[in-house]
């Protein structure tokens, strides 16, 4: 890894997020180097998912900044987020049911292939009337080859409701990939799935860092979060209460006194 | 080429085609309207407001209803973008009323006595199956292009969507414009075909059958607009024209009781002018809600069609 | 003058409030525009004037007895037959059905009462009270009475019987109530004739108010109710029963300051505003409570 540079990749400072009176998030800040596979991690309602729904922009923070490749993100709407390179997945997977895998990875594409949507209303409706645009050949093409990088090519043609869990996750993996992010924010990526393809994702996630994306991590499966990440962020209550390697972190006393009582140990 | 009954079902069936398509490009991100009839208003008036009042000739009087009511859209659009579900409905329909009490009061198009002498448009049935064939073409590329993806998505998961990159509000609204463009050509055309309309023309039960024909026929392929509005307006004229073969039967065979009074209940129950025939419309209705929620023509419906293409793009 | 236009305005409401009191309540427990609850209403008043025309002993109470029972009746056969039956898993189904329910009651009515508008004989004798500058007749006082007592009704039967409570708690998630031992679909069904019922007393006293009943009667009404429901908010029962008076009063005066075309604007505006700016309408949504 190569150390930090002068500029962070993406840096949040003094997130606050409340609902009513509970702080989901209470002056968290977050550093994430480039092409690192950072782990967010902390028992239930720590605030891992809201951390990451102010990243992706779902949601407006009540204090704080974040900034991306040092550009201050304020107030941008999550696609524009997205236009920037920040892709994310959802803990409760949010697939577009009526649609196939490939045309779900289409959509995924869809920024890049059409900034304006004007221009792909005139080519929806004006180009070669009877045929297809040419960029829609190529989307699909691109599509196809997301798919057989996440090893779901032949499941392409499939109503994305029909797949089985494990598949369905990694179709959200594949979908926010097709959007070709400089930073993937992958909320609890293995939860449902058994073991075997727990370690396939573990593979997969490291092949998508090698392509040069930075991942950001949510998850639970320990295994998984202390054999693939570069650095941690542990997350309790709203509050940062470590960060740090592996090794650090686990053996944080304030980390594992807030994962005592938890199941499952570090 | 057609007889003259035939030609004006055949018109209003145009008609009422374009109206559905008009009513699916919203409903394709998950927009409800019930003001399509609304929109229908205003291309009507904006359309015979350029022909008959300024008599310039019928393709600008169709294109100032399309835009007169694409701009409208827009602008109900926006506040659309705020509510959903049955207070998207309910908006809609407040529009629609408003229209129709504009429309009311508004002198310079009669008020009242409603708008009368706009010029008649000698080969509406040309000009109309020619709009509904560029929709089915346009809606046919939509649902095969990244616009028309996005829409799909809107519909589905708009958070989703606009983690994917999809500018949701900017969609949102580019539907509710278009199928508001899309219901004012419609207006345009009913119009210059009956050279007279007035607030009643447009009033909200148009707006409700609108919305049956997209969701009788299907919401979910592009198909169901074509297949619903088709089927919806043509049934009554199956159902008279079921009359024909009765006719056949030998007199022999039904003139004596009981047979004569089943004849004469089944015959006089098809006929074209009686409500009873709207009876058996609105039952078909709730029938066809309990046996094909979805509609008749769903996405999988049209998959099998779509196998040449598939293999073609497959390779 | 202004005293005499709100005496105006709550006759108009109190109509307003019975039918989008079940709007409110079908709602409530469904989700459920119901769409056919103006043809309700509609049938209710037809109903009511040929009992009134029928039978040489009916006087207005029969009446209305009459038009409850048979508008209760169609209630049943509504929820059973168009809306229990529909999935759903798709939300927009149970709609179309309704509203093909409301081609079918209109048409019917046509077929059987005629297109045209009809009398509605006097029923009860007009004596015309002066109450200092107010003048009050009979007949509203009638009408606000039964309108009145029919709240007091429903709002006792849904508070104190434990079919209203079961009402409530299915209004409130039909798991939970389920769990509870709620026999769900009865609780529809109930619901449907409860509303419907009101909905036949309110197409009565309309009858008695104008004089006058049509076939086409009821889309005006549905459509007012429904403002009615928003304004008073999505599931609020006592909210219905205020806004429904609060919307006669509004439109009766700005009918008689400013004419009967702005009055229609007037409501949709009202209409567009509050989903706009307080979609929870003036008393906030809520599940069915006794108030």
């Amino acid at each position: 890894m190569p150390e930090s540079t002068a500029s962070p990749f993406l840096r949040a400072a003094g997130l606050t997020k409340r609902f009513g009176g509970f702080h989901a998030l209470r002056d968290v800040d977050i550093e994430v180097r480039e092409r690192a596979i950072h782990a967010v991690i902390g028992p239930n309602g720590a605030g891992k998912t809201t951390l990451f729904n102010l990243l992706s922009g779902v949601m407006a923070p009540d204090s704080g900044e974040i900034a991306f490749l040092d550009r201050p993100l304020g107030r941008l709407r999550p696609h524009r987020r997205a236009a920037l390179g920040i892709a994310r997945t959802f803990q409760n997977i949010r697939l577009f049911g009526h649609m196939t895998v490939l045309e779900n990875v289409m959509l995924g594409e869809h920024w890049r292939i059409y900034p304006s949507l004007w221009r792909s209303f005139v080519k929806a409706s004006l180009h070669r009337p009877l045929g297809e645009a040419r960029e829609e050949t190529e989307m699909r093409r691109r599509a196809l080859e997301t798919l057989e990088f996440v090893g779901l090519a032949d499941r392409r043609h499939v109503m994305a409701t029909d797949l089985p869990y494990g598949e369905q996750r990694l179709l959200e993996l594949g979908r926010a990939l097709a959007m070709e992010p400089r930073l993937l924010l992958l909320d609890e990526p293995a939860a449902g799935m058994n073991i075997r393809e727990t370690e396939d994702l573990d593979a997969l996630i490291c092949k998508v860092r090698d392509r040069g994306v930075t991942v950001v991590l949510v998850e639970h499966d320990m295994n998984l979060v202390m054999g693939i990440s570069d650095r941690i962020t542990v997350l309790n209550f709203g509050d940062k209460i470590a960060e740090g390697s592996p090794s650090e972190v686990q053996l944080n006393p304030a980390v594992i006194e807030a994962y005592l009582g938890e199941e499952g140990t570090l | 080429m057609f007889d003259e009954y035939l030609r004006s079902v055949l018109i209003f069936a145009g008609i009422h085609v374009i109206a559905a398509y008009s009513f699916y490009v919203p409903f394709k991100t998950g927009q409800i309207s019930l003001g399509q009839a609304g929109f229908m208003g205003v291309g009507a008036y904006a359309a015979g407001i350029v022909t008959a009042k300024l008599g310039l000739p019928f393709p600008l009087g169709l294109l100032a209803g399309g835009v007169a009511a694409g701009l409208v859209g827009v602008g109900v659009g926006f506040p659309a973008l705020r509510i959903r579900g049955i207070y998207l409905l309910l908006l809609t329909l407040g529009f629609a009323e408003i229209v129709q009490v504009i429309i009311l009061t508004w002198d310079y198009t009669g008020g009242a006595q409603g708008f009368q002498n706009i010029p008649f448009l000698e080969n509406a049935l040309v000009w109309i199956y020619a709009i509904v064939a560029v929709l089915i073409v346009f809606f046919a590329r939509l649902e095969r292009s990244s616009l028309g993806r996005a829409m799909d998505a809107v519909h589905e998961d708009e958070m989703a969507a606009e983690v994917m990159g999809v500018d949701v509000v900017r969609v949102k609204l580019f539907a509710f414009g278009l199928g508001a463009f899309i219901a004012g050509l419609a207006g345009a055309l009913f119009a210059h075909y009956s050279t007279y309309v007035d607030s009643v023309t447009f009033n909200i039960l148009i707006g409700v059958e609108i919305l049956m024909f997209v969701l009788v026929g299907g919401g979910f392929s592009y198909w169901g607009p074509l297949f619903g509005a088709m089927f919806l307006s043509l049934l009554p004229e199956f159902l008279r024209a079921l009359r024909d073969p009765m006719e056949l039967i030998p007199v022999s065979w039904t003139e004596n009781a009981p047979w004569n009074r089943v004849y004469e209940v089944v015959y006089e129950f098809l006929d074209f002018e009686n409500e009873k025939r709207l009876i058996v419309y609105g039952l078909v209705l709730v029938v066809m809600m309990i046996l094909r929620p979805q509609g008749l023509i769903t996405r999988n419906t049209m998959r099998p069609f779509r196998f040449v293409q598939r293999r073609m793009h497959d390779a | 003058m202004l005293g005499q236009q709100l005496i105006n305005g709550l006759m108009l409401g109190a109509s307003y409030s019975l039918v989008a009191i079940g709007y409110t309540l079908i709602f409530g427990v469904l989700r459920l525009l119901h769409f056919a609850h103006g043809e309700v209403f509609m049938v209710g008043a037809f109903i009511g004037l040929h009992v009134v025309l029928w039978f040489a002993f009916a006087n207005i109470y029969v009446a209305i007895a009459g038009a409850m029972v048979v508008t209760a009746l169609l209630g049943w056969i509504v929820a059973r037959f168009a809306v229990q039956p529909v999935d759903k898993g798709y939300p927009l189904a149970p709609l179309i059905s309704t509203i093909g329910v409301t081609i079918v009651l209109q048409n019917l009515a046509i077929n059987i009462f005629g297109g045209e508008q009809v009398a509605f004989p006097e029923t009860i004798e007009q004596i015309l009270y002066r109450i200092g500058p107010l003048t009050i007749s009979s007949v509203q006082i009638f009408i606000l009475a039964v309108a009145l007592l029919s709240m007091a009704a429903l709002w006792l039967f849904i508070d104190r019987t434990r079919m209203g409570r079961a009402i409530r708690a299915t209004s409130e998630s039909h798991e939970t109530a389920a769990l509870l031992g709620v026999d769900v679909n009865r609780v529809v069904v109930v619901t449907f004739v409860v509303a419907s019922a009101l909905a036949g007393i309110a197409g009565v006293l309309d009858g008695v108010k104008n004089s006058a009943i049509t076939p086409h009667m009821g889309l005006e009404v549905a459509v007012k109710a429904l403002v009615v429901m928003l304004l008073g908010g999505l599931g609020n029962v006592p909210g219905a029963m205020v806004a429904g008076i609060l919307l006669g009063m509004v439109e009766i005066l700005t009918a008689s300051y400013l004419g009967t075309s702005v009055r229609d604007f007037f409501t949709f505006v009202i209409l567009i505003l509050l989903l706009l700016y307080r979609p929870t309408g003036l008393f906030g949504t809520r599940t069915i409570e006794s108030g």
